[in-house]
């Protein structure tokens, strides 16, 4: 299966370089979009099939927490794979996420983070793993 | 200055410049990159348990160079692209800094990054520069400068 992912953040380089990671973590990817706020996060949901959701947490307008808040509260996305990639520091703040069942990435990130927890958040191979078969290979090989 | 404060920016620029940016800051600076003029400059504030700002200033024509590394495309980043990652730099670290400053369990607010004059301090009375850092990157430099209110300051230079 091919993921259509949905990645939000208020920087356009930052939503540019977690593509290009996704990308380059060689994970089967469908169709990619992405919104500058929460807001218009909830817009493309409605819209599109949106497999999983990379998520900021400070953004102007509606904030990540918010998003996730909408998210578990609407019976069509309460099960929505979330991964949260944020700078939040406190450990609070980040146990209150895991309590909405997202994951936690901190800013910055390597390129392994992502794909490992991309790939235990969906259950989704990447490409070569589905060219040889399901669970033939042996893991992350960066 | 306060020697803890300090070395929590430095851990935290280091991090951000060499994951984000695959750069490798450099702490002993060349005379080329200490005569390095500034390019640009943002500031991120923040509340919480205290108040204060993070201002970044990036010099030597390094900007072009960090953006087009996270982007990680050859094409020349645009004006645009250029100050937006100068503000995700600056957010990223503020965001690693503070738990180490005051505590993991501590919650601050984040106010989005805001391009400023470079030779400019944050336009508060009450907040005083607590501690200061600057990094060799290329042929460049970057400036960072912590403030936090006035209380804060002043317990910092009691300890």
């Amino acid at each position: 299966m091919a993921l259509n992912v949905l990645v939000v953040d208020d920087s356009a380089v930052m939503r540019a370089m977690i593509i290009k990671t996704l990308r380059l973590c060689g994970l089967a990817l469908n169709a990619i979009y992405e919104a500058g706020n929460g807001e218009e996060a909830l817009q493309i949901l409605e819209h599109h099939w949106i497999d999983l959701m990379l998520l900021d947490i400070n953004m102007p307008v509606m904030n990540g927490e918010e998003v996730l808040q909408r998210l578990r509260h609407n019976p069509e996305t309460a099960a929505l794979p979330v991964i949260v990639v944020s700078t939040e520091g406190s450990d609070l703040r980040i146990a209150a996420l895991r309590q909405y069942g997202a994951a936690f990435i901190h800013k910055p990130f390597s390129p392994e983070t992502i794909r490992t927890t991309v790939i235990s958040m969906t259950g989704v191979c990447d490409e070569q793993h589905m060219e040889d078969g399901p669970f033939a290979g042996s893991g992350p090989d960066f | 200055m306060n020697n803890t404060w300090k070395t929590a920016l430095l851990q935290a620029a280091v991090l951000t410049f060499e994951e984000l940016c695959f750069l490798f800051p450099e702490t002993e600076l060349t005379e080329e990159q200490q005569r390095a003029t500034a390019d640009a400059a943002v500031c991120v504030r923040f509340q919480g348990p205290f108040h204060g700002a993070l201002q970044v200033n990036l010099c030597g024509q390094v900007l072009s160079i960090v953006t087009a590394n996270i982007l990680g495309e050859e094409d020349a980043p645009t004006p645009a692209q250029q100050l937006d990652a100068l503000g995700e730099i600056a957010n990223i670290i503020c965001g690693n800094l503070l738990p180490h400053i005051a505590g993991a369990h501590a919650i601050f607010q984040l106010d989005a990054p805001q391009v400023v004059d470079a030779a400019e301090a944050p336009a508060s009375a009450s907040m005083a520069c607590v501690t200061d850092v600057q990094l060799g990157l290329e042929r460049g430099r970057v400036d960072l400068r912590l403030w936090a209110q006035q209380a804060v300051a002043a317990s910092l230079g009691e300890l």
